[in-house]
């Protein structure tokens, strides 16, 4: 279930995503005092790329620019500078042509209240001009029935508005999916059905590229994550990796006296408390385990490191110098 | 132009248009009537000394079957008649789309700005010309029953359409450029029903004030006259300055719209 853990075998190099000091600032001129410039810095040179048949997390919290970078890449905004292509076409010149090959879920996505499910879902797919042939599939692992999709949209939950959005992006099997905050108003249990289709979109060599601020979420099933912070892309990594660099919480509960850890390599931060024993550990784990490994040893739990320590330390002085804020 | 948006923006106008369109055509259907059953009686309001502007309406008349069918166009009515897709329907087209939050999944698609613009604004025109093709069938079957028809050549009444569509799509024209540039409803319907408003005004003004007649040669709406095309005097330069005033919004809608940043919906 675990994506990263089980790349796709033609997972390649070759970017689906390119984006080349990609900036976006709005307003400007206006200079009032104590509000800086006047101008909004939603994006900052940002440069990334996101590789075929991966699915690439945009982390960020509710401002970061992670929309402003989605509208960019799909020619709702205009770059301020930089330059970014999508399945190798131009974001500007080639925007018609990259929207055919690419499925888009817009965060709170609207759509006609007048029309039934269906209705909507096909007016998108003749707009698209292609056929919508994993349609029944989605709706069918979604749980939209066709009872569901006969009904008007304005009567349907916001789950249901969700998944409808869910269907319409994915709908026509694109090479591409953009999707902004996808599981917003799923339940839980869709939410596993999500991740499951996109896993399989994956596995079929598709590249998915999701907005979210669920870290568990991203943690979960993205090969690659990149953090941005107001503007400014703060990391770009594997998700294995930027956790491998993170220290891992162990406790151990340890019978009679107190193990020597001094020697153990990455160990630190150790606190002893009655038959408790806390510490951090970084890099390879098989010498704290050889240390421990007595039969004084009653529990041990080596706790991973969380997408959410490393997310936390990127914002940890967010108070301090913020270069702008973001849509 | 996409044929689907085209459909479906005629589909989401369906009801209206059915509505509207049969109390256009009522509407011109009666106005003859009003010319026949009263011509004399306002002839004898004039001899005892009625002003006889005020039984005038903007360019039209009560005193010819002509007159009468300018009437029957430049009435409040049969603005509001055409209006309501002229100004409602284009107004809110796109920005109401970008209000609802629905454009985004539309330009999701392969569909550019221009596109849109142009499809929608086909659709928008046939709406009108639909409008105003029943309003003026209402008008010649209505002279025909009344055995009127005499007074105006009918073959000149498709001239009269085609004048009628660049008014309108003057309006309309002005309506989707202001669309295109809003994200709101409101301020784009504002606009459009105050430039709507200021034309009308100053066709209307000329009429109760003569000294003030001169503010008509500044209105769009006196440069569709049905009355005069009937009787054979139609003036090419209406047609012109309507193409302009068609022309001027259409290339400022497509070279505005592509270069907007849309930012996410609030």
């Amino acid at each position: 279930m675990v994506a990263r853990d089980t790349p796709h075998p033609g997972l390649s190099t070759e970017p689906v995503i390119r984006t080349d000091r990609l900036t976006k600032h709005y307003g400007g001129g206006l200079h009032r005092p104590g509000h800086g410039s006047g101008t909004i810095r939603a994006m900052n040179e940002v440069s990334l790329e996101v590789r075929r048949g991966e699915i690439f997390g945009f982390l960020g919290p509710n401002g970061a620019g992670k929309t402003t970078m989605i509208r960019t890449l799909l020619g709702y905004l205009h770059a301020t500078s930089g330059s970014a292509t999508v399945l190798g076409l131009d974001v500007v010149t080639d925007s018609v042509a990259l929207r055919r090959r690419v499925g888009y879920l817009p965060g709170g996505m609207a759509t006609y209240g007048s029309l039934s499910g269906s209705a909507s879902l096909d007016y998108y797919a003749d707009l698209q001009q292609r056929e919508p042939v994993r349609r029944g599939e989605l709706a069918e692992r979604l749980q939209m029935p066709e009872s569901d999709l006969r009904r008007r949209v304005r009567d349907y939950s916001r789950g249901m508005r969700q998944k409808l959005g869910v269907i319409q992006a994915l709908q026509h099997d694109p090479e591409l999916a953009i999707l902004d905050e996808p599981t917003e108003g799923l339940d839980p249990l869709m939410q596993l059905a999500f991740y499951e289709i996109l896993e399989d979109i994956r596995a079929e060599g598709r590249t998915i590229f999701m907005s979210s601020h669920y870290l568990s979420e991203v943690e979960r099933i993205c090969n690659r994550v990149a953090i941005i912070r107001a503007g400014h892309l703060m990391a770009l990594q594997h998700v294995d990796e930027l956790l491998a660099r993170r220290k891992r919480r162990v406790t151990l509960r340890w019978r009679g006296g107190t193990p020597d850890l001094s020697d153990v390599p990455g160990i630190a931060d150790v606190v002893v408390f009655r038959d408790r024993i806390t510490a951090t550990l970084s890099g390879d784990v098989a010498p704290f385990v050889r240390a421990v490994a007595s039969p004084s040893l009653v529990d041990l739990l080596i706790e991973p490191a969380r997408l959410e320590e490393v997310f936390y330390e990127f914002y940890a002085g967010e108070d301090a110098e913020t270069p702008g804020g973001a849509a | 132009m996409s044929l689907r948006l085209f459909r479906q923006t005629l589909y989401w106008q369906r009801t209206r248009l059915l509505v509207v369109g049969l109390v256009a055509f009522a509407w011109g259907a009666l106005v003859p009537t009003f010319y026949t059953t009263f011509q004399d009686l306002f002839a004898g309001l004039v001899e005892v000394g009625f002003p006889e502007n005020l039984l005038n309406f903007g360019s039209g008349s009560l005193f010819t079957l002509g007159g009468a069918m300018t009437i029957g166009v430049q009435h409040p009515l049969a603005i509001g008649f055409v209006g309501i897709f002229a100004v409602g329907a284009a107004a809110g087209a796109v920005a109401g789309e970008r209000e609802a939050g629905t454009l985004e999944v539309l330009l999701a698609r392969p569909v550019s700005r221009r596109r849109l613009y142009v499809s929608v604004g086909i659709a928008i025109m046939v709406a009108i010309g639909i409008t105003l093709a029943l309003l003026l069938a209402g008008q010649v079957l209505s002279i025909n029953l009344l055995g009127v028809a005499g007074e105006i050549d009918q073959w000149q009444v498709p001239m009269v359409w085609v004048n009628g569509m660049l008014l309108w799509g003057a309006f309309a024209a002005f309506s989707l450029a202001a669309s295109v540039s809003f994200d709101r409803r409101g301020p784009a319907i504002g606009l459009s029903l105050a430039y709507l408003g200021i034309n009308y005004f100053f066709e209307i003004l000329g009429t109760f004030l003569p000294d003030l007649d001169w503010t008509q040669e500044y209105s769009l709406f006196h440069h569709f006259n049905p009355g005069e095309i009937v009787t054979g005097n139609l003036d090419p330069f209406d047609l012109a300055l309507l193409g302009v005033a068609i022309v001027l919004p259409v290339v400022w809608a497509l070279v505005v719209f592509p270069r907007r940043d849309l930012a996410a919906p609030a």
